[in-house]
């Protein structure tokens, strides 16, 4: 198989399994089954951060350390059959309002591109995207990547503010705001689905499963989102 | 149930606990109290569970009505707490009883204090198995927010703690008495990305906290660093990372810091330190000192031994009375006045 990857301490209950330092889906999926295995030892690990070429791993100081911990990993990641045997990764389909009430950015990409609006959503729902990692906000995905004219680099000066739903690329990469923030993506439309619930914040996908964007109609969208305010509507599941 | 009435809520009260570990790969910040072993203490103190939720206030601390008896103990920051205007020391447990009303005068030095109350803590409701409040999120506590006026924070009565006269907390006072405060470090994940210009200035240079400083990390104000031209992938963030911005100028993340980000770590504050810092005035200068692996976990370890030890002590104090029989005839007695009431 022939990873490269070095064991790095953050903090004294905190190291890094550092992989080479690139966007690549095969060293990414590598990495969630890594953190799915790990999780579920009982080394004394308490969390685990998946990210685009790291695993962060925070343990207990009281029932391991940096020693005891990186030679256990590296046994586990040297046993091939637990890493490769990937559980089914669950692809979950998103509907989004590619409209430009909403895709405030959809002109910007379009001319960035050289294509025209059918071409971009075609481009944009056209296959799965995976989860690389999650982050900056609860529910806030990080997925690539997009085709290369809709790869548009992120705004010189980010708006102060992005409304809830919003999907967007940034790059390679493509992503959803669950609420809304500050924030320099390009924005091509919204979703009307609830990505994030202060009272139900359970999450409804996870780094390393896949997420499919549809396109729909306006009429659609409200009709959604009504459903998802009443807490009726479930994001589908399509394998 | 009873409750504990807030009738002024200070600055910036919340509830919170050890916070939520468990869903940082999905995105969710761990939060928690900011200084966690005065957190820990203060449900020590109560003989409370570790993972009960305590009051955390942020410089001016709240005024609160007791609408039922317990016992409660006060860390972290000099508050000045008052109980019906009799001043309270902190790291000790009090007993109050009903209608009584704690109250602090203006706070002499740190930033956050704990307020820990017997039988179990606050009782809101927890998600994501947890009580702690993440503000920007709407997330815990009381409906997500910071603390106000007329909010009744749920708790159950509680009219006897075992050893109640040896719950009381001395440490070895740390004399912070110097000008400038020494705080320990780990080499972060990109301290090698950094020039050793830049590590140099690090570590010799002096470093207070800016005005931007809040639940999720603070700004600290010193000398600019050279910064790495190079950007780096995002990654997974820890308590007491010390990143540098795209200015030069360090941010320690904190409890609410997000669970990923993109800005160069170049060291880490180590865990026995951290409360420490977290606790620094402004004005006070720190500077950085680089150690090693094992001193900081040397380090942690005692930290939270002295904890144990004091847990341990509580526990052996538990069946034994030193008091004379009047005191004790004097307990029963104040209760069962108490019981007329």
């Amino acid at each position: 198989m022939g990873y490269n990857y070095q064991f790095v301490p953050v903090g004294e209950q905190s190291l890094n399994i550092v992989f080479d330092e690139v966007i690549d889906a095969r060293e990414n999926r590598l990495i969630h089954s890594l953190a799915d295995v790990l999780i579920k030892t009982e080394l004394g690990i308490i969390a685990v951060i998946p990210a685009y070429h790291t695993l962060t791993i925070n343990f207990d100081i009281f029932q391991t350390d940096f020693l005891k911990l990186t030679t256990k990993i590296t046994q586990i990641i040297k046993n091939h059959s637990l890493l490769t045997s990937a559980e089914r990764r669950r692809i979950i389909e998103v509907p989004v309002c590619y409209d430009e009430e909403f895709g405030l950015d959809l002109k910007a990409v379009i001319e960035h591109g050289c294509i025209t609006f059918d071409e971009l959503i075609q481009m944009h729902t056209s296959s799965p995207y995976l989860i690389y990692m999650m982050g900056f906000m609860p529910g806030f995905a990080y997925m690539g990547s997009v085709a290369d004219p809709i790869a548009m680099p992120r705004l010189k000066n980010p708006r102060a503010k992005v409304p809830a739903g919003s999907v967007a690329v940034a790059g390679k990469q493509t992503g959803m705001y669950p609420i809304e923030a500050p924030g320099g993506w390009r924005l091509l439309g919204r979703t009307p689905v609830r990505l994030y619930d202060p009272k139900h914040p359970e999450p409804q996908y996870y780094a390393g499963e896949y997420i499919k964007f549809k396109a729909i109609s306006k009429t659609d969208y409200y009709y959604i989102q009504k459903l998802a305010a009443a807490g009726m509507y479930e994001l589908k599941e399509l394998n | 149930m009873k409750t504990i009435e807030i009738l002024d809520a200070g600055l910036a009260t919340t509830i919170q606990d050890l916070g939520r570990p468990h869903y940082q790969a999905e995105g969710v910040p761990v939060s928690g109290a900011v200084d966690m072993l005065a957190y820990c203490l203060a449900n020590l103190l109560v003989d409370n569970d570790e993972k009960a939720a305590a009051l955390e206030f942020c410089f001016r601390g709240p005024k609160l009505r007791f609408l039922c008896t317990t016992f409660i103990a006060i860390t972290g920051s000099k508050s000045q707490p008052v109980l019906d205007g009799q001043p309270l020391m902190l790291n000790k447990v009090y007993k109050v009883q009903k209608g009584q009303t704690l109250s602090f005068e203006a706070m002499i030095s740190g930033r956050y204090g704990y307020l820990a109350v017997a039988g179990g803590g606050l009782l809101t409701t927890p998600v994501l198995a947890s009580r702690s409040t993440t503000t920007r999120l709407k997330l815990g506590g009381l409906a997500g927010r910071i603390l106000r006026e007329g909010d009744h924070l749920p708790v159950h009565e509680c009219l006897v703690l075992p050893s109640l006269y040896f719950r009381e907390f001395t440490s070895e006072k740390e004399v912070v008495k110097q000008e400038q405060v020494m705080i320990r470090v780990l080499k972060g994940p990109q301290w090698g990305a950094f020039s050793p210009d830049a590590q140099k200035l690090f570590l010799e240079g002096h470093f207070s906290i800016s005005q931007q400083a809040d639940r999720m990390g603070y700004r600290l104000q010193g000398p600019k660093l050279p910064v790495p031209r190079n950007n780096m992938l995002s990654e997974g963030t820890i308590l007491g990372n010390i990143q540098i911005t795209r200015e030069g100028l360090p941010i320690v993340l904190l409890a609410d810091r997000q669970t990923t980000g993109g800005y160069p770590v170049i060291a880490t504050v180590i865990m026995a330190d951290l409360g420490k810092f977290v606790q620094l005035d402004s004005k006070k200068e720190m500077y950085f000192k680089l150690i090693s692996l094992d001193e900081a976990v040397t380090a942690v370890r005692g930290q939270y031994a002295r904890l144990k030890e004091f847990k341990q002590f509580l526990k052996q104090k538990r069946y034994q009375y030193p008091l004379g029989p009047a005191r004790k005839t004097a307990q029963k007695i104040e209760y069962l006045l108490n019981k007329e009431k």
